[in-house]
């Protein structure tokens, strides 16, 4: 590349090992060494993933190529492409482990800089996985036609390309967006409708296969010429027409895939070269005109409670209103009764009278992030928690009456969602419902407050996806969640197995509780003295900038 | 009674030493400045008076009362500025102070009323429904001080106030805390600021490496002799030229990085 000089590549060398340096230092904490164990554990997990879908990709791209419907190859290459594009929007979502944006204070070259973007911000799971699956398909379309090979190789390897800088220019643009608070809170509304387009695109789509044949081919007659001209399609058209000896038309599609990569290396290239040029991405606020001066309102009167834990619960909420994040969990047990409601004839058509307690389990389940990382919204508020007279035990119960309420309005919008779209639900299956809530709050409570405390990592309520809790506490509270969930469907197969009842179901839960429960208050009476012996971790984990 | 008192106050960090054996004794009413340079050990011990961090060894009192025993009824008569100024940033500045003073064990209707007299006092009351995460640097500072004093305490800690805050702000936050003198309370302070402290403090302690280097009212430690000091003796020298001599200037350099030329 012009302009990379033997310094430049001393600078990718020098940040190369200020990455290694980073993982390294994390190691010397305790805390470092568990994130390591679950990255190494997650790393595990998305090289099967890689090598699994890889495998998959590769057999669907050999056997579509083998029986010589070539216009089928969009399919998978459709499947690497929205993998790669939305995953990270969805779940990583733009999250650089080292800002490289930062590094313009050094002497760097734009075409250095320009590479340190690319290459140091490509190392995602995204990436991983989209490499091993193109590799797949490169694999399997070679294997089914030889002849096929070097074409398949142009035309996956300018994909690949492709699919490298759309996503780095996603990532520049909405990094742009997301520098100020204001465009991030307004984009974290476009991914909430984005996850509740996608949650929805299932039912719908598994009720568009109910229709009739001729209805359907109607519909994909529209569709085809838009999907064959989007980079997918056109990567498919090329080894279609190339297959079938129309050369021309090839290459025609192929010019197309190559000005897609041209457009999103030019836009990729238009936002760095700002940035690069001294553009200030992270500029404040635009300064406000002052407000009309107002009286102070006293804090809100709540009826059962008293003093700090009231100002706790009525602050707890005031977050809550103001976040993003949470706004998507009340949307979220309507979307999963339209889920349900959708693939109810394919899934469980005679077991709808579930839908209520999988909706209930489903609204603890968006909790998650919330309840076990629950000071992780704080910041430097944090140290205003332990400077002032108040035990963590009473900041433990007012969050969890805060979350308790959340949880509760979820579930009122679930009753009445269920109520609208099918029967309300029966008093059996309310009972079998609040029962398992009965065992399963408290447990989530309880191994939440105890990892918030012990594994605390600084979150932005603000913000939508951009955020993870510490590894370890991922994984512990997936572990909780499900065993939570599979005690519940072990109670039903008891209940129904054994007795034929629900009711049965629902005192096994019961039972069940108790121990959770006292689990609950064994860890609140402990909260302080692990708070005390933590608040070291905390306030540096969450006064960090 | 002392209103701060520490005996033998030690904290360690694995290998390292920040704080050793530090004896304070300051007397209610006094505004004392704790002076040191970068890394001498000034945060770690405020962050220790404060209960936010443990000391390794050593004894602890604030208004008589012992830090490891009665940590909830000293932090109910104390007021914390630490360094990051313990803001909650998705609060408007009244829902902060309310819920400052309701913390502090204020009703609802008091905290609501005091609150609306410092935003008032720090000229913070023109924008009731900006959040503080858009409050500018000396505005947050402003707060965070109403925040520690809305329940009136006797002793007040504060870590680095005058960091980043332009005149202006500062002159409201001088004006706040020597309302708090003039009405008893004790202040400690730490800051890198030297004039500020020169102004406002009746006692000052400087520690370096860990270790208190000296102790005293302003006066007594400019009339002090250092050994080696180039200040005539009889004359007093400014806290500046005290606070070089007892840390130590900066380093001869003549010889040294001879390549920046």
């Amino acid at each position: 590349m012009a302009g990379l000089s033997s310094a430049s590549g001393e600078q990718l060398r020098a940040i190369a090992m200020l990455r290694w340096r980073l993982l390294v230092n994390a190691l010397r904490s305790v805390r470092g060494r568990l994130n390591l164990v679950s990255r190494g554990l997650a790393t595990l997990l998305v090289a099967g993933a890689g090598i699994g879908g890889g495998i998959a990709l590769g057999s669907m791209a050999w056997g579509i190529t083998r029986e010589s419907n070539l216009e089928l190859l969009a399919i998978p290459l459709w499947i690497v492409f929205l993998f790669w594009q939305l995953f990270p929007v969805m779940a990583t979502a733009f999250n650089e482990n080292v800002d490289t944006s930062s590094l313009l204070r050094f002497p760097l070259s734009y075409p250095a800089y320009f590479l340190i973007r690319l290459i140091f911000g490509a190392l995602d799971i995204a990436t991983a996985l989209g490499l091993l699956w193109s590799l797949g398909l490169l694999i399997g379309i070679s294997a089914a036609d030889f002849h096929l090979a070097p074409w398949a190789l142009l035309v996956i390897g300018s994909f690949t390309i492709f699919n490298i800088l759309f996503a780095r220019m996603i990532f520049v643009l909405i990094e742009h967006w997301l520098s100020r608070r204001r465009s991030r809170e307004v984009l974290g509304v476009v991914f909430l409708l984005m996850m509740v387009g996608f949650q929805i695109a299932g039912p719908v789509l598994g009720r568009y296969s109910k229709k009739t044949g001729p209805e359907r081919f109607l519909v994909l007659q529209k569709l085809i010429p838009v999907e064959r001209v989007l980079p997918p399609g056109a990567a498919a058209s090329v080894l279609l027409n190339a297959s079938r000896g129309h050369l021309a038309a090839g290459i025609l599609f192929g010019t197309l895939l190559a000005c897609y990569s041209a457009g999103a290396f030019w836009i990729l290239n238009l936002r760095l070269r700002d940035q690069y040029s001294g553009e200030n991405s992270s500029g404040g606020e635009k300064r406000r005109s002052p407000d009309l001066p107002a009286t102070v309102q006293p804090g809100w009167r709540i009826p059962i409670l008293r003093g700090p834990t009231a100002a706790l619960y009525e602050k707890e909420l005031h977050y809550f209103s103001r976040s993003g994040p949470m706004l998507f969990t009340m949307v979220m047990p309507l979307v999963m009764v339209f889920v349900l409601w959708g693939g109810r004839k394919a899934f469980m058509p005679h077991q709808m009278g579930f839908v209520f307690p999988v909706g209930a389990a489903y609204c603890l389940l968006v909790l998650t992030n919330i309840v076990y990382n629950s000071f992780g919204g704080e910041g430097g508020g944090i140290q205003f928690l332990f400077v002032s007279p108040v035990s963590f035990r009473r900041v433990a119960i007012a969050k969890n009456l805060a979350q308790l309420t959340v949880l509760a309005i979820d579930v009122s919008i679930l009753w009445l969602g269920v109520r609208a779209i099918y029967n309300p639900p029966t008093g059996r299956v309310i009972v079998f419902t609040l029962a398992w809530y009965f065992f399963a709050v408290p447990l989530n409570f309880a191994v939440g407050n105890w990892l918030s405390v012990y594994t605390p990592k600084r979150i932005d309520y603000a913000t939508f996806g951009r955020q993870r809790a510490a590894e370890s506490t991922i994984l512990l509270s997936l572990l909780v969640q499900f065993s939570a969930i599979a005690t519940g469907a072990a109670a039903i197969f008891i209940g129904k197995r054994f007795f034929s009842s629900l009711w049965a179901s629902s005192v096994v839960l019961l039972v069940l509780a108790l121990p959770s429960i006292v689990g609950y208050f064994v860890v609140l009476g402990r909260i302080d003295r692990i708070a005390q012996q933590r608040r070291e971790v905390l306030t540096t984990e969450l006064c960090r900038d | 009674m002392d209103a701060i008192v520490t005996e033998s106050l030690t904290r360690r960090f694995g290998d390292f030493t920040a704080v050793q054996d530090v004896n304070l004794s300051i007397a209610p009413g006094q505004f004392y400045g704790f002076l040191g340079p970068n890394g001498a050990g000034k945060s770690t011990t405020i962050k220790m008076l404060t209960g936010l961090l443990a000391p390794t060894s050593g004894r602890m009192q604030i208004l008589g009362l012992d830090l490891g025993t009665h940590l909830v009824e000293v932090k109910r008569q104390i007021g914390v500025v630490p360094e990051g100024m313990a803001l909650f940033g998705r609060l408007t500045g009244s829902e902060y102070l309310n819920f400052a003073g309701r913390m502090y064990g204020l009703d609802r209707m008091t905290a609501a009323q005091r609150a609306a007299e410092l935003l008032d006092f720090m000229e913070l009351s023109d924008q009731p429904k900006t959040l503080i995460t858009d409050y500018s640097h000396g505005m947050q500072k402003k707060l965070a001080l109403s925040a520690a004093v809305i329940h009136g305490p006797k002793v007040l800690f504060l870590d680095e106030p005058f960091e980043g805050v332009d005149a202006v702000a500062s002159g409201t936050l001088k004006a706040m805390l020597q309302r708090m003198i003039a009405r008893g309370a004790t202040i400690f302070l730490t800051s890198h600021v030297l004039e500020i402290v020169e102004r406002l403090c009746t006692h000052v302690g400087i520690i370096n490496h860990g270790r208190i280097v000296a102790q005293g009212t302003l006066d007594h430690l400019r009339s002090v002799v250092v050994e080696g000091s180039s200040t005539p003796t009889g004359e007093k020298m400014t806290l500046e030229e005290f606070f070089l001599q007892t840390v130590g200037g900066p380093r001869n350099s003549t010889q040294e990085l001879s390549w920046l030329g």
